[in-house]
């Protein structure tokens, strides 16, 4: 059937701009699940690449529940049968001088050896390439360090260079190769100890193990021991719910391009309905159109399917960045390297294109198939479905949609029933949708007739008498829009519960050293509260311990400071829950209650210093500093159960007020200053948290702009599609006397009408999407509640979306219109 | 001798679009047609007469009643047989030419011979000349002028050689001239190969090539005169 | 870099003309070091005619020493390098036989000045010593070699020699001498061993009066002696066995010190220490100029069965290379069976390895190569047939490994 596929395939290149446009749209929905797919890998690939990598050939490690431990265990490691290598570590956080903060590790170059070989080896391969002996440098020269190779190339340095950091000015002696992508240096143990103060102290020893049990039975008792396998499930485990976060965007991603694929697929085909009738009635087999079809598909599937692949790479870059930056600002950092192009994304691509195309194919190309060829060659004709199929398939929809409101309410079994729930529900409203066209149409028509007269009723009418096609791209940009307004209204509750949250628990008036580089010393704490005017000080210390196998938080705050000057949220009581804890019992935030089902009385037994005590939980309270979970207790208890007495930052609450009030803060920042420690004031912390929490949504935000340009191509295909066949209509309209500019309008209008319908369901949908976002999607996979704050800004910008769109989409049709205006005639082809 | 068995029958056919109303485009049309008759259809829009058309090249499918194509009943062949009909037996002029649009004039004549399994290309210039079109074989259908277009359908419609021929309104889109033109070309072509054309129009012009004309009002075939004599 | 002896080695290592294998046994001690401090490091170890300025912060090993038991096992770390070095045969109930090889070094990078804190704590982590240690067990019967390494500084307790008596540990491996017996004991990954020595003879002391020339000029020496004749026994685990196994047999301890003690002609060296089967011991050490001639300097010591031990100069050896063996890992070709005469002490034997592998190959980052295993063999002790065992260390034969991956 040589000639049945030419026929198509010229097809395609005669309608070269709606080709393109058809070929785009495909594209834009492989590169919207490729980008987000592969950056979504890149994240977890790096942060696999990043553990392997610091882990070297380590098998466990161990350290203190918290703090530092006292170097003398070396001793008795080294004694221990179980121990074939160890190598004792002192891991910290420095800040650059653009800022950055990057890993700092203090290792034995001779023990570390046989943990991360390579590391040493590096630097002792190239024996004549440098003057300098590398390591006799890194051992003897003050402040020696190895720099990773993509950090000396970021920041333009080379051996004998030095870098300033916020613990002074190191000298770089030599640069090693890192293939984690984690900025990294490497001192000598012992220039590290005297750089953090930590004399005689070391912050964990990696081992390589020759018998776990045996180890874990002489060491168990005060001492965290976690093996790789352990380590990584922690920190995946940390990484959860942001995974989760992923997938689901990245399901949407795929939805809204599977979505867009079908639309341009559809419209292929029924685009091509008339030909399609010619060819059954000069008697070509219907197996042979079809064949022709899928062919068409296919091929359109190839192409846009390998161009979206690059589409999508190219946008993973960008998006993999973002991520990182967010896992940096929410977990630990991490830089992910993109990973590199691979034909297998191509081969994705097709795959997807192509599977997407047929099944967006496959429905009018049955229904073409099957129809008898007299009333497909009557071709575009008006392809109004009948009133009985609409309300059919909004019925449909309607027990589509009772389905998945089912599923939603099965999300604390998993959520990805949430997830899927939340797509059956979107699927069952746009089936609706030809019905709210049917039910909307007359008020629109008043509309715009009132509008612009006959023009604008015409235009509301072609909408409607094409309803098969107009109702498929009302849906998915209504889909498109909703999405939009539901993460729009999500971000912006969360903000406000955020903000709620940050002035009822964070009210200190200045804090001292937030970032996690830097500990505050005791003797600022002493100094501190000797001047008069300080109310109270919270002297705050976090560490992460693992709760029933999952990586909690363990905060220690000053209970009496914080009961007098905070009014945290219970979800049960108030501030008299703070009594108890002044004793030694816990309060736990919603997170860590939800997660692990505990409520107030019950115990929770954790591993500290002096083996397992339970304690007993007096309050839950709302946080949303971490969808861990969080243990606090007073700092008497934690000092009791860990023995350790970092301070990792200063929350200062002051009495006075007025002018004196600004003398003590400044003050604080002075003492501050000297200690080389930040400090900020409320606003300010504040709104370096707003900071934080605006970068951890960018991935959302840009995953929402995503949604929006591919319904952008969605809507603009459907009315490029339509216009394109309708062009002797236009002769029509001017045979009865419209201008140019009349006709044009006319496009205009049922663009902007079928924007308007689709926002107008997106107000409804959106805010259903927002509802479960925040109560259901939300509530389940980080277990905090984020109360609903409306705002009408989401809407504003679906609203400007959605008329934006459908004018930028008219805008081809409109050229059209002008352009081919004089040679328009009523006539076929 | 016997009576010659007609190439055509229909019998009592009924035909209602519109599941939801009760207008019927056909209301029980019975008709014969004999090998090598050139038969008018005439009547006028709307009154059913391109359903019928329709019906006997197995477009569409009759809400009731029976068609027999060379003695077999339409209904009971199938779609693939109705298909494999289309294809070799019958040949079809629409009234809007319905050419492939991406096709040239010479393609869309092969293809026709495509589907019959013999793709000669000579054969198909050899049907484009016979129309007149020689020297136009390239050009696309929107490069070809209506009349030319049309020709082209009738040198695809001839080509396969069908027994056969059913004209939709094969000049109602053609300015008078140019009809006459294209009927005098589709009849001498059918009757060169001893082809059965039917066709139908609402215009007394086709009456004159035909030997047969059938009146048709509101969907029953309502007079049969004889030939030649039609209003003008 | 300006080291604090004045020496500029900076410049020096940029003329880098030294050849990797002009040295002596005591090379070993400055090869793993090679691994930190490149070669650069040992061309200023390496010539003598300059190590003056550069090893003048450390005791030279020139002139008489008065030597003084048990202190003098101790550790001596006014000179810059110093090794205990235990090598034995040993065979167990079933007549199996091994040999192990148990070797610390102690090598002073750097004279450092002692930090201590407030509390006038020491601070540990201050590089001057590092301690390198290398073990092996040969198991003749399976025909299998073994071998392991560690490096460390002193460090929290991580690595420590006493000065007053005998006592080494590097991480757990450890010799510590009490009243008259040593205990050492190392493992490893699979290989272990806990081993009693008993001398059995007095101390020798080599060269003259123990100061031990390794070549013409002064202070190219070192302090030596050893106990020749060590009865032992004890416990050894091998990968294979996964068990410890009771074994008894004969032990050679050499120890070693001094500073600066190589010469740039010198390419390698071969040091034989036997038991012979009538009691008699016999250490030979032949430095091997890179001319081919062996250094004048070189000697040996015959120890009596009563322990009377006698220098031998070099004109009273005669040895024959017999047969070679090419390592195929490292292609290096060693000699592998020898006619040893002398003369004066009325001993001709004939030694060969127990087996062919005993090839150290230190890690790929060390890329230090060297031979050294049990070896046996049969010959005539003062006209009496005798059987010997013992130890052979082979260095310079198969170059850098640099070269060879």
């Amino acid at each position: 059937m040589k000639i049945v596929i030419k026929a198509f395939l010229r097809y395609l290149l005669r309608r070269r701009s709606l080709s393109i446009l058809q070929l785009l749209g495909i594209a834009c929905g492989v590169a919207a699940v490729i980008g987000m797919a592969i950056s979504a890998r890149s994240a977890l690939y790096s942060f696999n690449e990043a553990i392997e990598f610091l882990r070297g050939k380590a098998t466990h490690h161990i350290e203190k529940p918290a703090g530092s431990m006292d170097e003398d265990i070396l001793i008795e490691i080294i004694n221990d049968p179980a121990v074939d290598f160890f190598s004792p570590v002192i891991d910290r956080r420095i800040r650059i001088a653009d800022g950055e903060v990057v890993r700092l590790l203090g290792i034995d170059p001779f023990l570390d050896s046989n943990i991360r070989p390579e590391i040493v080896r590096t630097i002792s391969r190239d024996r004549y390439s440098q003057e300098n002996n590398v390591l006799y440098d890194f051992i003897y020269m003050e402040n020696a360090v190895l720099i990773d190779g993509s950090m000396a190339k970021k920041l333009g340095l080379s051996p004998k260079d030095t870098i300033n950091t916020n613990k002074g000015i190191f000298n770089v002696v030599g640069t090693f190769s890192n293939p984690s992508g984690e900025l990294l240096i490497i001192m000598d143990i012992g220039n590290a100890q005297k750089v953090f103060e930590l004399k005689g102290m070391i912050d964990r020893i990696d081992l390589i193990l020759n018998d776990d049990t045996g180890f874990r039975g002489r060491w168990g008792q005060g001492f965290k021991i976690e093996s790789n396998r352990q380590r990584r499930e922690n920190l995946t485990a940390l990484l959860q719910a942001f995974k989760l976060n992923l997938q689901a965007l990245s399901l949407l991603a795929l939805f809204v391009g599977v979505f867009l694929i079908y639309n341009t697929a559809m419209f292929a085909v029924v685009s091509r309905r008339k030909d399609a009738g010619i060819m059954r009635g000069i008697g070509v087999r219907r197996s042979e159109v079809f064949l022709a079809f899928t062919t068409e598909i296919i091929l359109f599937g190839i192409a846009g399917g390998a161009i979206g692949s690059i589409f999508g790479y190219i946008l993973s870059r960008i998006l993999t960045d973002i991520l990182g930056s967010t896992i940096s600002n929410l977990y630990f950092f991490l830089r992910p390297t993109p990973l590199a192009w691979s034909w297998w994304n191509m081969l994705a691509g097709i795959v997807l294109g192509c599977g997407a195309s047929l099944l967006g194919g496959i429905t009018p190309m049955i229904d073409l198939v099957k129809t008898e060829p007299v009333s497909a060659l009557r071709g575009r004709i008006y392809q109004k479905a009948s009133r009985k199929t609409v309300k059919k398939l909004s019925v449909y929809g309607l027990l589509i949609i009772l389905m998945g409101i089912v599923f939603l309410f099965f999300t604390s079994a998993h959520v990805y029933i949430g997830f899927a729930g939340t797509f059956i529900f979107l699927i069952g409203i746009s089936l609706t949708t030809g019905f709210v066209l049917m039910v909307s149409i007359p008020l629109l028509r008043r509309f715009f007739s009132y509008l612009s007269g006959t023009i604008g009723k015409i235009a509301i009418s072609n909408i409607w008498l094409n309803t098969n096609r107009t109702s498929i791209a009302v849906a998915a940009f209504m889909i498109a829009l909703s999405m939009a307004i539901g993460l729009g209204s999500l971000i912006h509750s969360f903000r406000h519960s955020l903000i709620w949250w940050m002035n009822s628990q964070l009210r200190g008036d200045i804090y001292i050293s937030t970032r996690s580089d830097v500990d505050v010393p005791l003797e600022l704490y002493e100094e501190l509260k000797k001047i008069p005017g300080i109310g109270g000080i919270d002297i705050y210390r976090n560490i992460q311990i693992t709760y029933r196998g999952k990586p909690v938080h363990i905060t220690a705050i000053d209970s009496s400071v914080l009961k007098k000057y905070t009014q945290f949220s219970w979800l049960k009581g108030g501030s008299e829950n703070w009594d108890p804890v002044k004793k030694g019992s816990v309060i736990v935030s919603e997170s860590f209650a939800r997660r692990f089902r505990i409520k107030e009385g019950d115990t929770v037994s954790i591993e500290s210093a002096r083996g397992m005590v339970s304690l007993p939980v007096t309050g839950i309270f709302h946080d949303y500093s971490t969808e861990h979970g969080v243990i606090m207790m007073d700092r008497s208890t934690y000092i009791n159960l860990f023995n350790d007495r970092t301070i990792n930052s200063l929350g200062i609450f002051i009495d006075v007020k007025g002018e004196k009030r600004q003398g003590i803060i400044e003050q604080v920042e002075k003492m501050a200053y000297a200690r080389g420690l930040p400090t900020s004031r409320q606003r300010q912390f504040h709104e370096r948290i707003l900071g934080v929490f605006d970068n951890t949504f960018a991935i959302t935000r840009s995953m929402r702009t995503l949604a929006t340009i591919v319904a952008f191509f969605g809507i603009a295909g459907a009315l490029m599609t339509l216009f394109v066949e309708r062009q002797q209509e236009f002769g029509i309209y001017r045979a009865l006397g419209f201008s140019t500019g009349q006709v044009a309008l006319i496009t205009l209008m049922e663009g902007i009408g079928m924007g308007l319908i689709s926002f107008l369901m997106s107000i409804f949908t959106g805010s259903a999407i927002a509802y479960i976002l925040i109560k259901v999607i939300n509530l389940e996979s980080f277990n905090w509640t984020i109360f609903f704050y409306f705002s009408l800004n989401p809407y504003l910008a679906a609203f400007t979306t959605a008329i934006l769109a459908s004018i930028g989409a008219s805008l081809y049709p409109l050229w059209k219109v002008y352009r081919l205006y004089p040679q328009m005639q009523i006539r076929e082809e | 001798m016997d009576t010659p068995r007609p190439i055509i029958k229909t019998i009592d056919l009924w035909k209602r679009y519109n599941t939801d109303e009760e207008s019927f485009a056909l209301r029980g049309a019975n008709l014969e047609v004999y090998p090598g008759e050139i038969l008018t259809i005439f009547g006028k829009s709307g009154s059913g007469k391109t359903t019928l058309l329709n019906l006997i090249a197995g477009l569409d499918r009759p809400t009731q009643g029976k068609i027999e194509i060379e003695g077999n009943d339409m209904e009971a062949m199938g779609e693939k047989v109705r298909t494999e009909l289309r294809r070799k037996r019958i040949g079809f002029v629409f009234q809007f030419f319905n050419l492939l649009p991406t096709l040239t004039a010479l393609e869309n004549v092969l293809f026709s011979l495509e589907l019959i399994g013999k793709p000669d290309k000579d054969s198909a210039l050899e049907a484009l000349s016979s129309v007149g079109l020689k020297g136009k074989e390239n050009r696309f259908p929107f490069q070809l002028s209506g009349g030319e277009q049309q020709r082209v359908a009738i040198a695809r419609a001839i080509v396969k050689k069908p027994s056969i021929i059913l004209a939709d309104e094969p000049t109602g889109n053609l300015d008078t001239a140019t009809g006459e033109h294209v009927l005098n070309l589709l009849v001498s072509q059918c009757k060169r190969y001893g082809a059965t054309l039917i066709m139908v129009s609402h215009a007394m012009n086709t009456c004159r090539f035909a030997t047969r004309i059938i009146n048709m009002v509101d969907g029953i075939l309502v007079e049969d005169r004889s030939t030649g004599d039609c209003e003008v | 870099m300006k080291d604090s002896s004045g020496f500029d080695f900076k410049k020096w290592n940029t003329q880098g003309k030294y050849n990797f294998f002009n040295k002596t046994r005591l090379i070993w001690i400055i090869l793993p070091l090679l691994f930190f401090f490149h070669i650069h490091f040992l061309p200023v170890a390496l010539y003598s005619s300059l190590s003056y300025c550069y090893a003048s912060e450390w005791k030279q090993a020139i002139g008489h020493r008065m030597w003084e038991f048990p202190k003098d096992h101790g550790s001596h770390p006014e000179y810059r390098t110093e090794w205990w070095y235990f090598t034995g045969n040993l065979s167990d109930e079933t007549q199996a036989r091994y040999g192990y090889q148990l070797t610390f070094f102690r090598h002073s990078l750097k004279k450092m000045p002692q930090q201590t804190d407030k509390n006038h704590k020491t601070y540990p982590w201050i590089v001057d010593d590092v301690y390198l240690a290398h073990f092996t067990i040969t198991d003749i019967q399976n025909k299998r070699f073994w071998f392991t390494e560690r490096t460390s500084r002193k460090g929290p307790g991580l690595a420590y020699a006493a000065t007053d008596r005998m006592d080494i540990r590097l991480l757990n491996w450890k010799a510590i001498m009490k009243k008259n017996r040593i205990f050492i004991k190392a493992g490893h990954q699979g290989m272990e061993i806990d081993l009693e020595l008993t001398p059995e003879k007095p101390v020798v002391l080599h060269g003259k009066d123990g100061l031990s020339m390794k070549g013409e000029t002064q202070g190219q020496a070192s302090y030596y002696y050893s106990f020749t004749r060590l009865k032992t026994k004890g416990f050894i685990k091998t990968p294979l066995s996964k068990k410890s196994v009771r074994v008894n047999g004969t032990s050679w301890f050499d120890h070693e010190f001094g500073s600066n003690q190589l010469s740039s002609e010198q390419e390698g060296w071969d040091w034989f220490s036997l038991h012979l089967s009538d009691g008699r011991d016999l250490m030979i050490y032949l430095l091997r100029k890179k001319d081919g001639s062996v250094e004048g300097a070189s000697s040996g010591t015959i120890v009596e069965k009563d322990g009377t031990s006698r220098h031998l100069a070099l004109s009273l050896i005669n040895i024959q290379v017999l047969n070679k063996w090419i390592s195929p890992k490292t292609k290096g070709t060693y000699p592998n069976r020898w006619h040893i005469k002398v003369p004066a002490a009325q001993i001709e034997l004939t030694i060969y390895p127990l087996m062919d592998g005993q090839e150290l190959i230190t890690d790929a980052s060390t890329r230090i190569i060297y031979w050294e295993g049990a070896v046996e063999g049969k010959g005539m002790s003062k006209n009496k047939p005798v059987i010997a065992t013992g130890y052979v260390e082979l260095t310079g034969y198969a170059g850098s490994l640099g070269g060879v991956f």
